[in-house]
């Protein structure tokens, strides 16, 4: 198997982005991948959406967007894997490349949830929930985090106070994004401890107020990969090394797992990652990680080993995954304040990591010679998940 | 309760619900049909206040219980707004309507809190 470098990435702001179409927004994204990494060929296009059926009723998306962008006749896929699809076009761009088949291959993640009502968009994401003893019921995906959450605090002592930080941290980050969805800064005050934080933070599947939510988003983001070996004559962009990928199920519903507070395949997604890259989480120096819902945040950050079971709510408060901390987690924001269109989300980590590993983000935002980062995609709720572990590269 | 049927694996005992083609734990693909019995135990729970389409309440109850025979399913939690609920408490289950697709009922688990 070959080394897979990244070599450009792309992509726009997320939000809501009435002006453009679906396919827009994938085409403008993939341009700036194109352009950045200095390529106007590929041998084939990995696409990542899981709504165009059902919201846009568009199928065939990577047909479309190939056309669109004159990429013909590169071979293109379309990857629905849920809220992990764009985590799994990258891995399946990855393997392409690795295996010999392809030399250059864009992957691009796109979403566009903002053109129905929260009403539809909620039912929407609640599709992949099972079909038969969990959908019906009502359930959304915020329900599931609640129930989780429950658990997760009565067995770790996670606390309010601890997810509340994080809703701060990330949306911090979120204001210094100029790609981020929500650029509002929050304070513990506001949304926890004055008297008006009943109306501006309610309950919103409990546990979880608002502001343990990501939004619903609009956007879309992108990426050219190549083998290792021929970086030098298709750009002058400094490679970011793919060195590990992993990628684990779980069951389809929550009822049928024995513990429900533990992420299996968080766990074994990293595991497989780490041992790829031969490296060691404690190497890490940025991470991106899938905070849907600020418990996730914490659950990550101890199932991929940043942290004991029990101690990524504390590092939160001690300050540990801030930037400057001991290992920042969601610079960009995370899902939490750059937004969740679920289908560009995977994509949308792995161009803020190559932004970290190639040094080119402002300073406010920049993790300090950032050598190697983690991300986390997290799929369905946590049965489908898919981690990376990146390098920075050399000229 | 005749309206679920779980799969109790016939080699190692792992109790499934819903259906499987092998058991989760010893891959083996036979299984005993089982209906849950009795009144559940209250395993966790959220009160959703965005709901889905489809649904025109201003809240649901959705939690997940477990049958005295083992059995974990989902199920509404009927109870009002600020209901005193707690992990592990009893409840009591019934089949009956959950929500309305083209003004047809559909049916599934509702689970009330005793007395």
């Amino acid at each position: 198997m070959r080394d897979v470098a990244i070599i450009g990435v792309g992509m726009i702001p997320f939000g809501r982005r009435d002006e453009d179409t679906l396919v827009d927004m994938l085409a403008y994204a993939s341009m700036k991948a194109l352009d950045d990494a200095g390529v106007d060929a590929v041998d084939a296009l990995y696409v990542a959406n899981m709504g165009g059926g059902v919201i846009q009723r568009q199928t065939a998306i990577a047909s479309a967007l190939v056309d669109r962008l004159s990429l013909l006749p590169a071979a293109a896929d379309l990857v629905e894997n849920g809220p992990a699809s764009g985590g799994s076009a990258v891995k399946n761009g990855v393997l392409a490349v690795a295996s010999g088949y392809y030399d250059v291959v864009l992957v691009a993640g796109g979403e566009k949830m903002r053109e129905v009502t929260g009403w539809r968009a909620t039912d929407f994401v609640a599709t992949l929930t099972h079909p038969e003893t969990e959908y019906p019921y009502g359930i959304t995906l915020p329900g599931m985090a609640g129930m989780f959450t429950r658990l997760y605090m009565e067995k770790y002592g996670v606390t309010r106070e601890m997810l509340v930080q994080i809703a701060i941290k990330n949306q911090t980050m979120g204001a210094l994004n100029p790609y981020a969805h929500v650029e509002m800064m929050i304070t513990k005050e506001g949304v926890m401890d004055s008297p008006h934080s009943v109306v501006n933070n309610p309950p919103a599947a409990t546990p979880l107020h608002l502001y343990d939510m990501c939004p619903v988003s609009d956007g879309a983001a992108a990426v050219i990969l190549c083998p290792l070996n021929r970086v030098k004559e298709l750009t002058k962009n400094l490679p970011v090394v793919v060195a590990g990928f992993g990628q684990a199920t779980d069951t389809h519903t929550l009822a049928e797992r024995e513990d429900p507070t533990d992420l299996k395949a968080v766990t074994l997604a990293a595991q497989q990652a780490f041992e790829r890259a031969k490296m060691k989480p404690e190497e890490i120096s940025v991470a991106e990680l899938h905070d849907a819902f600020t418990i996730l945040e914490i659950a990550e950050s101890e199932h991929v080993g940043f942290f004991k079971k029990g101690e990524g709510g504390k590092a939160v408060l001690e300050g540990k995954t801030r930037l400057g901390g001991q290992l920042p987690i969601n610079v960009s924001g995370g899902l939490k304040a750059r937004g969740h269109p679920v289908g560009a989300t995977g994509v949308a980590q792995i161009v803020e990591l190559t932004w970290q590993l190639r040094h080119e983000l402002p300073k406010e935002r920049q993790v300090k010679g950032a050598k190697a980062g983690f991300s986390i995609n997290f799929g369905g709720f946590g049965n489908n998940v898919v981690a990376f572990v990146l390098k920075r590269g050399e000229k | 309760m005749k309206e679920i049927t779980a799969y109790k694996c016939k080699k190692c005992g792992r109790i499934h619900y819903p259906k499987h083609e092998r058991c989760l734990t010893c891959k083996h693909r036979e299984f005993e049909p089982i209906h849950p019995e009795g009144n559940v135990k209250l395993l966790t729970f959220t009160q959703i206040f965005n709901l889905p389409w489809g649904f025109d309440e201003r809240f649901l109850y959705i939690g997940v219980v477990q049958f005295a025979n083992g059995v974990k399913a989902m199920g509404q939690i009927d109870a009002p707004d600020g209901a005193d609920l707690r992990l592990g408490m009893t409840l009591k289950a019934e089949w009956e309507p959950v929500r309305t697709v083209f003004d047809e009922p559909v049916y599934g688990l509702k689970l009330k809190p005793l007395g």
